[in-house]
């Protein structure tokens, strides 16, 4: 008897020993795969709601029931919400027999929440959309409703107020998923440096690489105790990406799979992993690293850049858009009044300039949706009324800010203030008629101007990537990219040639030419369809 | 003789309390620079690195800590609740579990161990536990979310019940079965108080489980009322990060207000100072239970 039992227990140990190793390194593969992967909108939802996606309302909206909306947004509630939520509901009430509730993500592992929130249909009304959040590939996948039916009865005078091209630009398919937001902006990069610096030992104003480089030079040898140039751990994003941005001309926003596309080449699509523009760059990298431009410990820098710009401890960022920029600069003078920045946009150098595209802010109403129609309704207001609009933008006037001389003007400060400026992240319902700047965004404005008259519209971002079929290989590389392209940008590799050989070698075996193959055959698509050459 | 063997312990007595001292200095200096640290100004940390003396004092990390203060007394509320209620309850129902599954004329004993144990290898994963959680059970935005999942920790009921097995002997329930005790009072009575070291390690398990629970929170709670201590100052701080990671294209502006590195350290004081105070009155328990049990199958 004791024997027996000793052996089992012997036996589930062992078994839990090997499972428990078995399931660590499954929970790993998963979130490997969850972090990178959109989720494959769970079949369950999309069958069992697509009942409801019948439009009962072409007769008219049907506001006899009384509904709670939930509203989802990403970033942290402000304080008082509540309050705003009181007042919203009130008037909500009133007008359309509805409530809503608004609920935050927090940016704590936003990314996986949005995806828990979309996959397990949950019921949700609205939920925030952009090309950062993957609205594209969920759109295809189908966790939003398409609203082109449900707009005219529910939401005409929203369906009015977005121009038709923008309906069009967000289309999926031909359908439209999201409703975009109107307010035109450039989330463009460009050079930030110290202008007081650069002005106090005659260096070179950067307008390209060359100027640049020959800027950091200048702080190196002039100002020994600042780090001339704040990359972060961020490599990629802060240093590779930015660098291709300026010097190679590439299409839209940054490429996976070290695929390249130049922007006056669409349909030439090359791979710049391993090309010899990618060893060219990296030998550049190497050489700042080497020359002390950035930190030897850059992969593994927690301190954001701005941070860095603003405390003195570095002199320069390779890009940033004009509106971080401008919070940027802010900050800075708040502390160091005598401190300057100064910021020279990438389109001025590359000739044009492209707004963001429409799907940059939308709200869409998912699939698991109970009220579409109410949804849309409710959206229409936050978007077209001007009370809904400012009070959810910028608070109570008086109590959170006054408007004076046409400028927004927060009372108290931030920490005691309940309500800042957007403080609901806002971005997506913003409504240029309505809109109320702080008087510090004039320096956003000027450089706004200067882009509008290079502006051309972004024809690529509309495209949308369906990674299922090669999600695997797609995880993989992005561990091999991490594991053996970081050091290289950060130049902390001293063979760069025979590095980058490792690496290529690697993402092959990763799969990588399967998932570039994909990618280009997806892409070619695209400009078929919408008519680029 | 007798005096030789006397200096050879007195050798020994100063070469230990020596290395003794060095490792509580080794100890304590990242705690220390941690204090330190959380009282400099935030500029000062990024410019000069840490130190053990503030270059530059400054509150301010512990003023974006409380910067709303009721926000933050609630949070601690919230996880001084969740950790006290879910402490007890979970203690409860794992002595009760314990008890029984090493009963030996509970004839299923082996099967229901083995269903309790199953879950520890196999779990239906993320999705599944939140469709069940937000979907079947309604738990969001609830007081129940924060208890509720770590009540039933399968490796704490296997260790309650690997405790009560070798600090009740069987004969001791036998007999008391002989007195005329029922199962209930021979819980009671007999296996709590016997079993005392292994409740107190489980306490401890479960109370720092409770208290250093973030995650929950993070899924299921999207009511900023409910949050708990953890997650709202891990948040507070992790905004910045997550929204410089979203890079320059995605157009959301960096919240730049939050001094990050004296704050961190500012919220790591406050975090680990009432948990400290649980120890030394666990651990005369904690000691003696840890060798207890853990081994013998």
């Amino acid at each position: 008897m004791f024997r027996k039992t000793k052996k089992w227990s012997g036996a589930i140990l062992s078994i839990a020993l090997v499972g428990s190793i078995l399931a660590a390194c499954s929970s790993k593969n998963n979130d490997s795969g969850a972090s990178s992967s959109a989720p494959a909108a769970s079949p369950t939802s999309s069958s069992s709601e697509s009942a409801n996606a019948s439009p009962s309302g072409s007769s008219g909206l049907d506001m006899s029931k009384h509904v709670n909306l939930q509203f989802y947004m990403l970033g942290d509630a402000p304080k008082d919400l509540s309050k705003i939520e009181a007042a919203i509901n009130k008037m909500a009430q009133e007008d359309l027999n509805a409530t809503v509730t608004f609920n935050y993500t927090t940016w704590t592992d936003w990314d996986q929440k949005y995806k828990l929130l979309l996959s397990t249909g949950q019921a949700i009304d609205l939920i925030f959309t952009a090309d950062w959040t993957q609205y594209q590939s969920y759109a295809k996948k189908g966790a939003f409703l398409p609203i082109e039916d449900i707009l005219p009865a529910a939401a005409p005078t929203l369906q009015k107020f977005v121009p038709q091209d923008m309906w069009d630009a967000v289309k999926v398919d031909g359908h439209i998923y999201t409703v975009p937001a109107t307010f035109k902006e450039y989330v463009t990069n460009g050079f930030v440096w110290r202008e007081d610096l650069r002005l106090k030992y005659n260096l070179p104003k950067p307008v390209d690489i060359p100027t640049f480089e020959a800027y950091l030079d200048g702080i190196k040898k002039n100002e020994p105790g600042i780090q001339p140039l704040a990359i972060g751990s961020d490599v990629r994003g802060a240093l590779s990406d930015t660098f291709r941005e300026i010097s190679h001309n590439p299409v839209g926003a940054p490429l996976p799979y070290g695929i390249g596309i130049k922007y006056d080449k669409p349909g030439d699509v090359y791979s710049y992993w391993g090309s010899d523009e990618q060893l060219q760059d990296l030998l550049t990298y190497k050489r700042w690293a080497d020359n002390g431009y950035i930190s030897k410990n850059e992969l593994n820098e927690k301190t954001t850049n701005q941070e860095k710009l603003t405390t003195g401890k570095a002199a320069a960022m390779l890009g940033d858009n004009p509106n971080r920029f401008n919070a940027t600069l802010n900050q800075m003078q708040s502390t160091h009044p005598d401190w300057n920045l100064a910021y020279y946009p990438f389109p001025l150098a590359r000739g044009f300039a492209t707004p963001v595209h429409p799907i940059h802010n939308g709200f869409a109403v998912p699939k698991s949706s109970k009220n579409p129609e109410r949804a849309l309704a409710f959206y229409e207001k936050m978007v077209t009324d001007k009370r809904y609009n400012q009070l959810t933008q910028y608070g109570v006037e008086g109590t959170n800010y006054t408007v004076d001389n046409g400028y927004y003007k927060m009372v108290g400060d931030a920490n005691t203030n309940g309500f800042p400026r957007e403080a609901m992240n806002g971005w997506a319902w913003r409504n240029p008629e309505y809109m109320l700047f702080d008087q510090s965004f004039d320096g956003v404005k000027a450089i706004f101007d200067q882009l509008d008259q290079i502006a051309k519209p972004d024809i690529f971002t509309g495209f949308a990537e369906d990674y299922t079929s090669y999600q695997a290989e797609r995880a993989a590389l992005e561990q091999v990219e991490k594991q053996y392209l970081y050091p290289l940008i950060a130049g902390q590799v001293k063979d760069v040639e025979g590095g980058l050989k490792t690496f290529m070698e690697k993402a092959k075996q990763a799969g990588l030419e399967k998932a570039q193959a994909e990618y280009t055959k997806q892409w070619q698509q695209y400009l078929t369809e919408s008519g680029i050459k | 003789m007798k005096i030789k063997e006397e200096q050879s312990t007195l050798v020994f007595r100063y070469v230990a309390i020596v290395i003794l001292i060095l490792g509580s200095v080794a100890c304590l200096f990242p705690f220390l620079l941690i204090l330190s640290a959380s009282l400099t100004n935030n500029d000062s940390i990024i410019r000069d690195g840490y130190h053990l003396i503030p270059k530059e004092f400054s509150w301010a990390g512990y003023r974006t800590v409380f910067r709303f203060p009721e926000q933050v007394m609630r949070a601690y509320g919230i996880t001084v609740f969740s950790t006290v209620v879910g402490t007890l309850l979970g203690l409860f129902l794992m002595t009760m579990a314990g008890y029984v599954l090493q009963c030996k004329d509970f004839k299923y004993r082996n099967f229901f161990s083995f269903v309790i144990y199953f879950t520890t290898l196999f779990g239906g994963g993320l999705v599944p536990w939140y469709i069940l959680m937000t979907k079947y059970l309604g738990l969001m935005d609830t007081y129940t979310v924060l208890i509720y999942p770590g009540l039933m920790t399968p490796f704490l009921i296997i260790l309650m019940k690997n405790f009560i097995r070798s600090a009740v002997p069987d004969e001791m329930i036998e007999s008391a079965k002989i007195d005329g005790a029922n199962d209930f009072l021979i819980y009671y009575r007999i296996v709590l108080q016997l079993s005392m070291p292994g409740i107190a390690t489980v306490g401890l398990f479960l109370a720092l489980q409770y208290w250093n629970d973030w995650f929950t929170t993070s899924l299921f709670i999207n009511d900023t009322k409910l949050f708990q201590l953890q997650f709202y100052l891990y948040n507070m701080i992790n905004a910045a990060d997550s929204i410089s990671k979203l890079g320059a294209g995605s157009g959301v502006n960096v919240a730049g207000d939050i001094p990050t590195e004296s704050t961190k350290m500012a919220m790591a004081i406050i975090v680990t100072g009432p948990i400290l105070f649980l120890y030394p009155f666990v651990q005369r328990y904690f000691v003696k239970g840890l060798t207890i049990g853990a081994v013998k199958g």
